[in-house]
């Protein structure tokens, strides 16, 4: 078991259900643990068959559920760099930056920069409220992006600090003869707060590509898209450093489902030999069609036990 | 004597004066007009999405409001009255 486990996919392959049953099997065996659904089209709480929200509600002993919601995050966010701005600034000023917070919070990317800030607070509070973290993720292109954030954002904060820098050095030089604006460029608010903004980025990187901490596994159908989609993903994730332990395979139409579904179950043979061959040293799981919708405890409990032989 | 010392002691204090404003302030106003233009460009690094600059991170930038938000409007007018570039490093070394 690690810490984080990740899910991920093409729409549709069942992603949910699989991060949901895993959770359960990691429950059942004592490991408390949390799934989270990263996905702004959240659909955990239907997997369960109970409502979960943007607060984290417990679903059997040793589970909890919790479904990201952008907006309030982002709301939060919002609301404590107004307060901040209250006790620095004229109530006059705020109002005009209000507009400002108004843009920005409109623009692309807030809502994965708010989902991606709830995501550290969850990653630090492992150990200490929860052993293992599972997280249903959204379809691939959007994790991607989100896991690889950090990265990107961590090398251009870098530069913001180092253009401030130059620019303090040299206030620094002429305010040789100005003991307190000296003092002032010392602790730039600025400077301190890109480096407390550079240090979580830097910090998550540090989860996510600690093997022993995190692992991604994708879920896939035996078909020719999600096969391709997947092998791309796998090696974007492996060039940014992200460990990926194998990949679920669902929906594999059993040998006994009669000859209606025959032609489709021996193209789906073919895949399933091309899927062994593509990420054959990761463990490789394949779930069967199931004859029913997997929703509720008793259906997630049918597939569990499955879904558990990913730590073997 | 005392008048003498006295005479001295303004006189050097003129000197000390003149030495300020004739060497060192100028001097350092070509040096902290530097600092204020890179602190402008970081600006527009940090809140460009304002002038419709797109910006990857416009939203952690947000955290920063607090701390420039008396520079934005003075930065946005100066940034947004800039039209000679070269005149503007001209005039900073006094080749106006």
């Amino acid at each position: 078991m690690k810490h984080f486990t990740f899910f991920g996919g093409k729409g549709g392959t069942g992603k949910t259900s699989c991060a949901a049953s895993y959770a359960l099997s990691l429950a059942a065996r004592g490991v408390r643990t949390l799934v989270v659904s990263t996905d702004p089209a959240h659909s955990l709480a239907d997997a369960f068959d109970k409502p979960i929200g943007f607060q984290t509600v417990p679903l059997c002993p040793n589970l909890w559920g919790l479904e990201i919601d952008a907006e309030v995050e982002a709301k939060k966010y919002m609301k404590s760099i107004q307060d901040k701005m209250l006790d620095l600034v004229s109530a006059a000023i705020v109002d005009e930056i209000k507009r400002q917070i108004e843009i920005a919070y409109m623009s692309p990317g807030a809502e994965e920069a708010a989902i991606f800030d709830k995501f550290i607070e969850l990653m630090e509070s492992v150990g200490r409220d929860y052993d293992a973290i599972v997280f249903d993720t959204a379809p691939t292109g959007h994790t991607l992006r989100l896991l690889t954030l950090p990265e990107i954002l961590g090398a251009w904060i870098e530069h913001l600090i180092e253009k401030r820098r130059k620019a303090m050095d040299l206030m620094k030089m002429a305010a040789r003869y100005d003991k307190p604006l000296a003092e002032r460029i010392a602790n730039d608010p600025i400077i301190l707060t890109l480096t407390a903004r550079k240090d979580k980025f830097a910090l998550a990187r540090k989860y996510l590509t600690d093997r022993e901490a995190s692992v991604f596994y994708f879920v896939l159908n035996p078909e020719k898209l999600p096969i391709l989609e997947t092998a791309r993903a796998v090696e974007l994730l492996s060039k940014h450093g992200i460990a990926v332990g194998g990949v679920v395979v669902n929906k594999v139409i059993p040998p006994d489902a009669g000859p209606f579904l025959e032609k489709k179950r021996l193209s789906q043979e073919g895949y399933l030999q091309e899927i062994r061959s593509r990420f054959s040293p990761m463990t490789i799981i394949e779930l069967p069609m199931l004859d029913d919708d997997i929703q509720g405890m008793v259906q997630l409990q049918r597939i569990s036990a499955l879904m558990g032989g990913l730590d073997s | 004597m005392n008048k003498f010392l006295k005479a001295l002691r303004t006189g050097w204090e003129f000197f000390v004066l003149f030495h300020q404003g004739t060497f060192v302030d100028k001097n350092m106003a070509v040096v902290r007009k530097e600092a204020f233009d890179i602190n402008d460009n970081l600006m527009l690094l940090l809140f460009g999405d304002y002038l419709g600059i797109p910006n990857p991170m416009s939203y952690y930038m947000l955290e920063l409001l607090p701390y420039v938000a008396d520079e934005l409007e003075p930065w946005e007018r100066r940034i947004q009255n800039r039209k000679f570039i070269i005149a503007e490093k001209a005039a900073q070394y006094d080749f106006d």
